[in-house]
């Protein structure tokens, strides 16, 4: 019977899809080992225990809020509203705490519902209104910022002490932030991987009428990644609360753009389709470890924002160029 | 094997706003079977299939498949009862593996709900073995040749244990070889039962691989033949509905002085040297395997990819394109391969896309001249004999082939002396096929060069005068009018093997 010959494609004259998804990692990870060695060659800080955790600690704020953000992306849209989110998620959740421990359970609860409801709100109005995710996201982002600023201008509220403590709880040298975020991405990877919620995000952000040709609920799963980004960056509030100890308002700036930042640093394809959260994961370590360099270093925090800014280009002008 | 239909569609009738896709259609198909279906674009094929399919809800008349009576189908239901339609734009995600597009959305689960990834790939492999097609599935989608691509179409159909694979002219995106194994293919599928509906403008292949024709036009049935009871005349009269007796308008003049001379030219994508001579009238076809650097070629000499070596001249000027703008600027168009992707701007009025390359002469003080404008896109529309309500209207709503003409529009404009036409009637119905061939013949015989890619070797052996043939990104040989032949094309753009080649 028949055999097809390959195409020249096929034979590699083309780098082929699985070799292209992973140069933008080994890129990312590049990036992050040069800056370790400068770093640590520069000051005898950086490379301690003490230093390196805080670094990954830290990195579980954006980390969470940026697992959202992937898989947003991934499905081929975005969510600019997660920033606003974080905001309403840290007045909320400290009103509601009011330093008293037997007020969490509900704080933390209404707070992550008030998170699902907010991405089932962008989601419906994604699919069902037909808008686009960019609009829909943008007004989210303008309102909640609004609701959260006509509550307060100064800081409200206070967490309850046990919940204060989980911010420097350690599990062995282990703060337990981290020890979050990491369960959370390999559950993150596994369902983008093995489950179908996971896989059909992918074929939906690849191509949508496909994905629908082929049986699958695309309103439904795009819904389902909308309620899932807000709720964690719902959760990222509260990592926020038991940090600061209070609801102040100005929490989750610009987290919106941080987020996307480090998805794009990752490899994640603004059409979306093509993504992963190890890339993410990269991307989200890379922005952390450039800030703690700049600290070190003593620059100005104003500089960080341009080195930021070149980072991002810089990196994308990479992955341009691993792909020819 | 039995004669009992296995789907019958009676009497369906659609329409869409005032306009009647079908008027009162019943189809039916043998089981083990291929029924061809034929019509003209706009006939009411796709309207029928998506009904089918379930895309699409029938005004009135009723679906029988495997002796079940649906009012009306859901996409669901129509997968689930074992319908499956492969789409000429093939439904398949890109980024994604063979094995996950064959299963997408019915993938094999353990019972926590985690995809079963070892099942699928030793399911994906088992289908593609039955097909006979050597494919890894773990390759990406991504990286396939089209031809391939349409073998995992196949694998996913029959995954989903379809009784009835309707195929959307598959052959408009095969080369050769690749629908000979695409037909092998199809004749295994129906020895094991199965039922295909095959969609196809080009009746030779019809009459090699379908049992039974329908033919539609204008939303309702004009004939429903065994395929051994109907000559193509007759078919292509139903077709129409008029007699063509010349599908190709023959050469008029001989070829004049060298318009276009390209030597030694290479890309990035073409790294072994081509030379080619494009003279004053005169149709060159290039043909050769889809992947054999056709496309390479034409985007080297239209400035779309840089030129590593080699020089163009056009006229006695020498051109260095680095871009399709210095390439147009020239003289040189390019007609592209998918105009719905590189030829036209499918949401923006006729009006824009016929003026947009020529927009310069159109405009004064930064203005453009509405009236100006409008003269030359009524001009366009009387030449090319484009049917439009309005040039106001979107390019979407076109059909295939007056879209064609609203490129070819485009680029009179620019009063190019050489076009590069690429796959000129892909997808374009017999009617439109013939008047862009006129076309081209009489763009031709006032002196304008012609450089026609094609798959389709009747039109290539038709329209050319002169034939280039190409195999693995080289040109391997040069037959003129007379010597060519079916036979020695193949030949040369399989094996490549040198025949009476003299420098082309």
């Amino acid at each position: 019977m028949s055999a097809v010959t390959s195409s020249p494609a096929e034979r590699g004259l083309r780098i082929p899809h699985g070799l292209r998804r992973q140069a933008s990692t080994l890129i990312v990870y590049g990036l992050i080992l040069i800056l370790g060695v400068y770093a640590s060659l520069l000051s005898s800080n950086f490379l301690t225990e003490r230093n390196i955790f805080n670094v990954l600690r830290t990195a579980a704020f954006l980390g969470t809020v940026a697992i959202g953000e992937t898989l947003v992306i991934i499905s081929g849209g975005i969510d600019l509203s997660v920033g606003s989110v974080i905001k309403l998620s840290v007045l909320m959740s400290a009103i509601l705490m009011n330093g008293k421990p037997e007020n969490i359970a509900v704080a933390v609860a209404a707070t992550l519902a008030m998170g699902a409801v907010v991405g089932l709100i962008n989601g419906l109005l994604i699919t069902k209104v037909r808008m686009a995710p960019f609009i829909v996201t943008l007004g989210a982002y303008s309102i909640l910022r609004g609701v959260a600023y006509t509550v307060t201008t100064k800081p409200v509220g206070r967490a309850a002490p046990g919940f204060l403590r989980l911010y420097d709880l350690k599990l062995g040298p282990v703060p337990l932030l981290v020890i979050f975020l990491a369960l959370l991405l390999l559950a993150g990877i596994f369902v983008l991987r093995r489950m179908t919620f996971g896989r059909y995000i992918c074929a939906i952000g690849g191509n949508e009428q496909v994905a629908r040709l082929s049986g699958i609920r695309v309103d439904r799963i795009k819904i389902g990644v909308y309620v899932l980004c807000s709720t964690l960056a719902a959760l990222t509030g509260l990592l926020y609360l038991s940090r600061s100890g209070v609801g102040d308002p100005v929490t989750g700036e610009g987290a919106e753009l941080q987020a996307i930042t480090a998805v794009i640093l990752g490899g994640t394809s603004l059409f979306g389709g093509q993504g992963g959260l190890i890339g993410t994961l990269g991307g989200v370590l890379l922005m952390g470890l450039t800030n703690n360099v700049l600290v070190i270093l003593n620059v100005s925090s104003w500089y960080q924002e341009l080195i930021q800014g070149l980072v991002i280009v810089g990196a994308v002008a990479l992955y341009k160029q691993k792909r020819r | 094997m039995t004669n009992a239909p296995i789907l019958e569609m009676r009497n369906i009738s659609k329409a869409f706003g005032g306009v009647q896709a079908l008027r009162d259609v019943s189809f039916s198909c043998r089981k083990g079977k291929v029924h061809a279906l034929l019509g003209e674009n706009g006939a009411g094929k796709s309207t029928l299939i998506k009904i089918l399919a379930g895309a699409y809800r029938a005004d009135s008349g009723e679906i029988v498949f495997k002796g079940k009576r649906h009012a009306a189908f859901s996409a669901r239901e129509a997968m689930a009862s074992g319908i499956s339609i492969i789409y000429q734009e093939l439904n398949l995600v890109q980024f994604m593996t063979v094995a996950e597009n064959i299963f997408l959305g019915r993938e094999p689960r353990n019972r926590l709900g985690v995809i079963d990834t070892r099942r699928m790939t030793k399911e994906s492999a088992e289908l593609l073995d039955q097909l006979g097609v050597r494919l890894s599935p773990s390759a990406y989608i991504g990286d396939l040749t089209v031809a391939n691509q349409q073998m995992v179409e196949i694998a996913k159909a029959l995954s989903q244990n379809a009784d009835l694979i309707v195929m959307d002219e598959p052959s408009a995106i095969l080369a050769g070889h690749e629908l000979k194994s695409l037909f092998a293919t199809i004749r295994s599928l129906v020895e094991q039962g199965v039922t295909i509906v095959y969609i196809s403008h080009r009746l030779n292949e019809i009459f090699e691989i379908a049992d039974d024709v329908t033919v539609l036009k204008d939303g309702r049935v004009v004939s429903v033949h065994p395929i051994s009871e109907v000559s193509r005349a007759q078919l292509i009269q139903m077709m129409v509905g008029r007699p063509l007796e010349e599908i190709f308008p023959r050469a008029m003049r001989s070829r004049g002085a060298p318009v276009l001379t390209a030597t030694d030219v290479t890309t990035e994508r073409l790294s072994s040297p081509a030379s080619l001579t494009l003279y004053e009238g005169e149709i060159l076809g290039l043909a050769g395997m889809v992947g054999a650097g056709r496309t390479e070629v034409a985007r080297a000499l239209f400035g779309a990819d840089a030129l590593r070596t080699g020089k163009i001249l056009l006229k006695d000027a020498v051109i260095r394109p680095s871009s399709p703008k210095d390439a147009v600027e020239a003289g040189l168009a390019l007609v592209p391969e998918d105009r719905k992707t590189q030829g036209l701007f499918l949401e923006q009025s006729i009006r824009s896309n016929i003026t947009l390359s020529s927009l310069d002469k159109l405009t004064r003080f930064g203005m453009i001249q509405r009236g100006l404008e409008t003269e030359t896109i009524a001009r366009a529309q009387r030449e090319l004999s484009i049917a439009m309500a309005s040039p106001e209207l979107e390019a979407q709503h076109l059909s295939g082939g007056n879209q064609q003409k609203v490129v070819l529009a485009k680029w009179l404009q620019t009063s190019p002396s050489a076009i590069i036409f690429d796959e000129p009637t892909r997808g374009v119905d017999v009617g439109a096929k013939f008047e862009i061939y006129e076309l081209m013949r009489q763009l031709a015989e006032r002196g304008v060069a012609i450089l026609m890619i094609s798959s389709d070797l009747v039109e290539i052996l038709g329209m050319s005068d002169r034939i280039l043939v190409m195999h693995e990104r080289r040109i391997v040989g040069q037959l003129s009018r007379e010597q060519a032949s079916e036979e020695r094309i193949i030949e040369l753009a399989t094996i490549g093997a040198h025949g009476e080649t003299e420098p082309a």
